[in-house]
């Protein structure tokens, strides 16, 4: 029994860690900012590209294992250059305007990130392997894994309790909680809102880029891989509901099993499991798994 | 006032493509482009903003493309079928999507136009997957006629619809109807308070947007003679909100004129920058958004003004 | 009114400014070309070699001082943008008179789209890479040429290679990319191998979309329903992610694996592929063939092009390369008769009926249908000391009439007739040396 679902369970959950690392970036921003960031598949993507590039230049000069560094150092550099620039431009200047205005805003940041994909890294598709090499594989009920991709679900629990830990049990995490709940009492007693949304901005860029990065040695980066992403991150962070991390972690799971079930049962309908899991669930709670209309929670 | 807007665009766009001939094709997908974009304008006047109104633009695409595998090759009843069917759509989506505001309004339509999206690229042997499906020469009033006549039929027709519509759509945003689709943006209980569904009125908001958006895909359809599962993909979605807001949204010409000026842009733009063509296009959204909020139309209205007050 | 005095003015305005200025001379100083091929996203990969050897084939020929004196002028157009970009292109670069031909269309999807467009605006298209059988199936076309093979040759290849290496196979997968190519592909291979050994059992049938990033799950899919033979005509970037994804999860080693198009990527993925990995070329462009180790010329060209681009012609480079030497053939054709008045574009198409000629790697003969007729190259992954990758070892060649239904025949009803008997008349692998 259990021979012939483990595959379809390992697989599922692989996919869900991958899916995690974004939504949960998304579902992050829009709690604490309200902006969904229409361009946060182009941070993944741009973590990818940078960790594909840093990684291949390292292991080319002998040194594959350095290429691990590259998955943590490509989201930091994501972040660090990207992250408080936009939010103290272009977001900034929308905050309390309307939804529709803040969508727009975003969307023309995806398109120029995209494009700056293109002329900065080209338009041929990249790849790095020295990662998944390095690591080797295991089998697991006949079917030969590879290590990396047991990694990923263990690294996106590992990420899913720090960032607990984070808002729950840190300085920073407390002010962060104390903006979502209430901003106006968080500014009156002292708290720098502005300074938390920045923080939370750029925490969510780093996640995407994260997930972008840790990607990179199981996928082909090219043009497009942005639009995809954050499609998915969408339905994930919706059906979760929007701004709720343990519905995102929940709704990857979820998307994750069922995709990988339907390519066994099904495989003709597996592009539209997760929209399908999406559109069932809004039907029966409208504002997600965790979500709720007035009440906006981390 | 906006009749002579319209009338003015309309003698560019009609007169252009005889010298450059191709430009007729170019203007004729914008017009396409630009009734979907008119009815994001109808949804955005209402403070609704939809991430999949891509959807509408492909089921009348995708209608037309059905009608004639089912033997009907009249253009007139095409275009009519088509958009009833999308209007019907509409209604069936609309009804559903008008319990939502705001982000959870935007991504609803994002998931249903991405359902539509999936099922268009795989039930392959229905609708030709990711190859999409081939248009042909439907006839004009029962004449066969060749494929540059056809053109420049179609092209005509294009722009009568476009006039059609945005007289259609201006007087009825000036209705009592549409002035309650502006107060849902402004104070949604308020109106309820008056007694008026809110529900009822985005519903006639919703459909009428659909409509616009299936002619447009009708009229994709015939002119590029092919249909594929992309017209319903969020980018084309998050492009036809881009024109409305591009154009300008205070008055109907606006979403046209944002689609001429993002068709003629494109055209260049993939000649000398083709991979820059997007950043573009993304660099004047955001300076519109900062610098014009009005948009292009707003500026042609301002520009208008200052020209007539020394003459005044 | 007065606003609507300006409109009309500045109507009036651009269309003098547009008004083309051309009085047709004889001969043009250049002939423009549409060249139209993947150059981004993931089909790149496949599509850059098909524009670099444009690139090199024209520069060679404008060197050699041009056709009959004329320059040609390409105009590269990116299929990645979409069939409704590509469609409005194809008409922009129609309307102007001096290009005169189009080279069209790698992808099945946009040369569906395109071959009607280019029947209505009469303007002579030679479409040089896509594959799909559907597009001289159902209509009749003046314009449009296909210099090279089509899908039913392809993969009825691969069934016959397939039973000479290994005639036991019994259960067998299919990993196909989801449109047209993919769906055709699996529809004609398993209808060959069902007509050629009657047990032969589906087991498994994936079609992910073109440009997935991930193929993990299908892997895992693909290995739990223990399949003999695993069959893909994956392509592009898509190709070099499957192998990169499924060669450390032993997946070349469990099963016999066919890769229909797997030549492409032989010099990108390097030793990751084991020995024995059936690899075809669809068509006979492999660059280190008998005959092109025959041919001077093809030497020439692949040096050129390794210099230039840092890795050796791929098979959509040869592809390329052949149709733009036979429209320089058919101008040849065409120049001779119209006693050397600069040809028409009707002036073109009538002398590219029936073209028959040598190319790089063999030969092309356009059919009554304007189909193109090429042999199929088919072999294993051989380890190659000269090489830091693996190449196509136990070659055969089949000749086009072996593997090409007659005009006029229904594909799969010619594929299901075929009788096992044939395999024992086959070349055998390794024949072509």
């Amino acid at each position: 029994m259990f021979a012939n679902y483990a595959p379809l369970i390992v697989d599922g959950l692989a996919d869900a860690a991958l899916i995690f690392f974004v939504a949960v970036g998304l579902t992050l921003v829009f709690s604490v900012l309200h902006i969904l960031n229409v361009a946060h598949g182009s941070f993944y993507s741009l973590g990818a590209y940078l960790s594909v590039v840093i990684g291949t230049f390292v292991a080319g000069r002998g040194w594959p294992a350095l290429s691990f560094l590259a998955l943590l150092i490509s989201p930091i550099i994501v972040t660090l250059a990207l992250g408080p620039l936009i939010e103290r431009t272009l977001l900034r200047w929308t905050y309390g305007r309307s939804e529709a205005l803040q969508i727009l805003v975003t969307f023309g940041l995806f398109l120029i990130l995209e494009d700056a994909q293109k002329l900065i890294f080209g338009v041929q598709s990249y790849s790095q392997d020295a990662p998944m090499t390095l690591l080797g594989t295991t089998q697991i009920a006949g079917i030969v894994y590879l290590n990396y991709q047991l990694l990923l679900i263990a690294l996106a629990v590992l990420v899913a309790i720090g960032l607990r830990l984070l808002l729950k049990h840190t300085g920073v995490g407390k002010l962060i909680i104390a903006v979502v709940a209430d901003q106006e009492i968080a500014r009156a007693v002292g708290i720098d809102a502005s300074r938390v949304f920045m923080l939370a901005f750029s925490l969510g860029v780093f996640l995407a880029a994260l997930g972008g990065a840790l990607a990179s040695p199981t996928v082909g980066v090219s043009p497009g891989l942005g639009a995809e992403t954050i499609v998915l991150a969408f339905a994930v962070a919706a059906i979760g509901g929007l701004g709720q991390i343990e519905g995102a972690a929940l709704a990857a799971i979820l998307v994750g099993l069922t995709r990988s079930a339907a390519i066994y049962f099904f495989p003709e309908f597996q592009p539209v499991v997760p929209y399908i899991v999406m559109l069932a669930v809004l039907l029966v709670r409208p504002y997600g798994l965790f979500g709720s209309i007035g009440l906006r929670r981390i | 006032m906006v009749v002579r807007y319209l009338i003015g665009i309309a003698v560019i766009v009609g007169l252009l493509p005889l010298a450059v001939s191709w430009l007729g094709f170019v203007f004729t997908v914008a017009i396409g482009k630009g009734l979907a974009a008119l009815g994001v304008a109808i949804l955005l006047r209402g403070g609704m903003i939809s991430i999949g109104h891509a959807l509408f633009f492909a089921i009348g695409a995708y209608a037309t493309a059905f009608l004639m595998r089912g033997k009907i090759n009249e253009l007139i009843t095409l275009f009519v079928c088509a958009t009833f069917i999308t209007a019907a759509a509409g209604l069936v989506v609309g009804a559903f999507m008008v319990r939502y505001r705001g982000i959870f309004f935007a991504m609803l339509n994002l998931a249903v136009s991405m359902v539509f999206f999936t099922l268009l690229s795989k039930l392959y042997h229905l609708t030709g997957g990711t190859d999409g499906m081939r248009v042909m020469t439907p006839t004009l009033l029962g004449m066969e006629l060749s494929r540059p006549a056809f053109e420049q039929a179609l092209q005509l027709i294009a722009i009568v619809l476009m006039v059609g519509a945005a007289l259609a759509v201006d007087r009825y945003l000036k209705s009592p109807l549409g002035q309650a689709l502006s107060a849902i943006e402004t104070n949604e209980v308020r109106l309820e308070f008056l007694g008026v569904s809110a529900r009822g009125v985005l519903l006639v908001a919703y459909v009428a947007s659909a409509a616009l958006a299936g002619a447009g895909g009708a009229l994709s359809a015939v002119a590029i003679g092919h249909v594929v599962p992309e017209f319903s993909y969020w980018t084309l979605s998050g492009q036809l909100i881009l024109i409305a807001v591009l154009g300008g949204i205070s008055g109907v010409p606006g979403p046209f004129i944002g689609a001429f000026f993002l068709e003629l842009v494109r055209t260049f733009a993939v000649g000398f920058a083709a991979d820059a063509w997007n950043a573009i296009i993304g660099i004047s959204l955001l300076v519109v958004i900062f610098f014009l909020p009005e948009g292009l139309f707003g500026i042609l209205q301002r520009t208008e003004t200052r020209m007539r007050r020394p003459k005044a | 009114m007065i606003h609507l005095k300006t409109f009309a003015a500045a109507a009036v305005a651009l269309l003098v400014l547009a008004m083309p200025a051309t009085a047709q001379s004889d001969k043009p100083s250049e002939v423009g070309f549409g060249v139209f091929t993947f150059t981004s996203g993931p089909a790149a990969a496949y599509g850059m070699p098909g524009r670099n050897a444009a690139e090199l084939v024209i520069e060679q020929i404008n060197a050699a001082g041009g056709i009959g004196g004329v320059k040609i002028k390409p105009t590269y157009v990116d299929e990645g943008q979409g069939t409704e970009g590509v469609v409005a292109e194809f008409r922009r670069l129609a309307a102007d008179q001096n290009n005169q031909v189009m080279v069209a269309a790698l992808s099945s999807g946009n040369c569906l789209a395109l071959a009607p467009v280019a029947e209505q605006l009469k303007m002579p298209t030679f479409m040089w890479n896509c594959d799909t059988h559907q597009l001289f199936l159902k209509d009749k076309y003046k314009y449009v040429f296909r210099t090279n093979s089509s899908t039913v040759p392809e993969f009825v290849a691969s069934a016959l290679y397939l039973l000479s290496v290994k005639p036991d196979v019994k259960r067998i997968a299919i990993i196909n990319p989801d449109y047209a190519f993919g769906r055709d592909a699996a529809a004609i291979f398993t209808a060959a191998m069902k007509a050629l050994k009657p047990d032969v059992e589906v087991v498994a049938e994936l079609f992910p979309k073109l440009g997935s990033p991930s193929y993990n799950t299908e892997i895992s899919r693909l290995v739990t329903a223990q399949p003999d033979v695993i069959f893909s005509n994956l392509w592009g970037a898509d190709l070099e992610n499957f192998v990169r994804q499924a060669a450390p999860r032993e997946l070349f080693t469990r099963s016999k694996v066919i890769l229909a198009l797997g030549e492409s990527i032989l010099q990108r993925v390097g030793t990751l592929l084991p020995d024995g990995v059936i690899v075809g070329v669809i068509g006979d462009g492999w660059w280190l063939s008998p005959d092109s180790q025959k041919n001077p010329q093809t030497k020439e060209f692949v040096e050129t092009y390794r210099k230039r681009f840092n890795e050796y012609p791929v098979f959509p480079a040869f592809k390329m390369a052949n149709t733009i030497n036979a429209v320089k053939v058919v101008y040849g054709k065409a120049l001779a008769d119209t006693k050397g008045k600069w040809p028409t574009r009707d002036d073109l198409v009538a002398a590219a009926k029936n073209l028959k000629t040598e190319t790089l790697t063999g030969t092309i003969e356009l059919r009554d249908d304007n189909d193109g007729l090429v042999d199929q190259v088919i072999g294993m992954t051989t380890k190659d000391s000269g090489h830091p990758f693996p190449i196509m070892g136990d070659m055969v060649r089949y000749q086009a009439s072996l593997v090409t239904p007659p005009v006029g025949v229904d594909p799969l009803a010619w594929i299901a007739k075929l009788n096992p008997s044939v395999l024992a008349t086959l070349p055998k692998p390794g024949s072509y040396k």
